[in-house]
């Protein structure tokens, strides 16, 4: 297919690809719990502008969100004048909305029943979301946050657009240096798949086994 | 009986969009009394239960608790809460927390024990409802039965001063269902207040001071079970305990 210099070459572009994907994750994560607690439990104004930014970022091609720091941003606020920053903000913010319905749906898979038993317990609101909720909600999320990496790391492929030096600009420079289309790009996807892969297929058997062990559902 | 009133409802209404499932609600349990509610399906009762032990609030009505109006002024209602013990008809116990841990949650983050102390109790309620030997298993380890149980010393170890019963076994099987029985007997031997929807009449029989019927959002009739099983007053109440007493063979 291609040759083992080039395919070293091509390796070049794993840190960019997974930096940026696994900072736009944490800053995903950082995002999305506390505003899945807005969208549950504030009073109805407050959810509300966290369920509009979730439906933006929902709604927004993530390309279109990074031209949008990168160009747009980059103008006035330095940070976003690097490649780089401006597609880990555009990852990271929007993965803030997909954390978010993830967790939401989460947060709302623990039954009903359970929540009563906290409150005839005499636990707070706070207690009941620290001690119930979230410990089971982090289990049912699991699989969902495994396939939200795996669609961090393929949508950071898009920074190579605003000249971001990940595997696909590595692909992209092998084509243009050996006037060959496929090889590149398939060199490029296997990485790709070796990365994702086991991540998502990782956290959707960890999910299943605990949700098994604890009978969740 | 004639101790304290521990909890008393007076004219509970209760209206979910435009269906009025308590309407005018009056009930009072004292100090020492196990009062047992039946009552067809859809009548009220899980409702009455809920709005009782504060985890909702009425449409209208007022609660009292040893005497003090609890939705009046504002008091702290989950230390109210934490002295009206609640089980449920479908086991509720926290799904990631073993028995023991299910037990201990209220006692260490409400009631502020230290994790030994907290522990020993724990385990104390776990021995009364006879599952020391579960304390380690999580609830998808336990049967129906033993997670009602659980559900039973969790209720307990907070030292209630009322619990609250909601057909506890209407989801068991007739083997599990004696088991939980069994120990809400002794609990009401032993003189702890409760107020128990249920429909399993040997219990009533046996423990019961009074026995209440209810019917389309209100209490219809209340009385002794020597008087409620045999002849009571209101013929809705004699004709649903003639279909349930001839599921018994008749008592
Ligand atoms: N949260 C709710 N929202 C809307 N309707 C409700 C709600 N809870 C109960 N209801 C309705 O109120 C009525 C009484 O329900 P409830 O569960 O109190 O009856 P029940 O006497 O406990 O019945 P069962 O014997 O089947 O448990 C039912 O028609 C039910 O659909
Ligand atoms: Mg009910």
């Amino acid at each position: 297919m291609i040759s083992t210099s080039d395919f070293i070459f091509l390796l070049r572009g794993v840190p960019a690809t997974l930096s940026i994907s696994f900072i736009a994750f944490i800053i995903g994560f950082a995002i999305g719990i506390p505003l899945t607690m807005v969208r549950l439990y504030t009073p109805r104004i407050y959810a509300s502008m966290a369920n509009a930014y979730v439906k933006v970022f929902l709604g927004v091609p993530v390309l279109v969100i990074m031209l949008f720091f990168y160009f747009g941003l980059g103008k006035y606020l330095p940070p976003f004048r690097s490649p780089y920053m401006s597609a880990i903000a555009a990852l990271g913010f929007r993965s803030g909305a997909y954390q978010s319905q993830i967790f939401k749906s989460a947060m709302n898979s623990v039954p009903r029943d359970q929540i009563l038993a906290a409150r005839s317990l005499g636990l707070t609101k706070t207690q009941i979301i620290r001690y119930i909720i979230l410990p089971q909600a982090f289990i049912v999320a699991l699989p969902g946050l495994g396939s939200e990496i795996a669609l961090l790391i393929k949508d950071s492929a898009y920074s190579f657009i605003l000249g971001v030096l990940d595997i696909t600009m590595h692909a992209d420079i092998l084509r243009r240096a050996h006037k060959l289309f496929l090889a590149p790009y398939l060199a490029g996807a296997l990485l790709y798949i070796m990365m994702t892969f086991p991540i998502a297929n990782y956290l959707d058997r960890l999910g299943s086994r605990l949700k098994d062990r604890y009978g969740l559902r | 009986m004639s101790g304290e009133i521990i909890l008393e409802g007076k004219g509970l209404w209760k209206r979910y969009g435009s269906l009025d499932v308590l309407k005018g609600v009056d009930i009072s349990v004292r100090k020492g009394e196990t009062k047992v509610i039946i009552g067809p399906s859809g009548s009220g009762k899980s409702t009455l239960l809920r709005i009782l032990g504060l985890l909702e609030p009425p449409t209208k009505g007022e609660i009292y608790f040893r005497g003090e109006n609890v939705y009046a002024g504002n008091l702290n209602l989950n230390r109210i809460r934490a002295k009206i013990g609640f089980v449920f008809q479908e086991p509720s116990l926290f799904r990631h927390l073993t028995a023991l841990g299910n037990v201990k949650l209220g006692l260490k983050h409400v009631l502020k024990m230290k994790d030994e102390e907290a522990e020993k109790k724990a385990m104390e309620m776990l021995r009364l409802v006879h599952l020391e030997e579960w304390a380690d298993h999580y609830p998808a380890q336990l049967s129906g039965g033993q997670q009602q149980r659980v559900g039973i010393a969790r209720a307990l170890a907070m030292d209630p001063d009322i619990i609250l019963f909601d057909e506890p076994t209407a989801s068991l099987d007739i083997e599990l269902t004696w088991e939980v029985i069994e120990v809400m007997e002794e609990l009401a031997r032993k003189g702890i207040t409760m107020l128990v929807v249920t429909h399993e009449i040997p219990f009533a029989k046996e423990v019961a001071d009074e026995i209440c019927f209810m019917e389309e959002g209100l209490i219809k009739e209340c009385a002794p079970p020597e008087i409620m099983l045999r002849n009571p007053k209101t013929p809705r109440a004699r004709s649903f305990l003639k279909r349930l007493l001839g599921a018994y063979g008749g008592i």
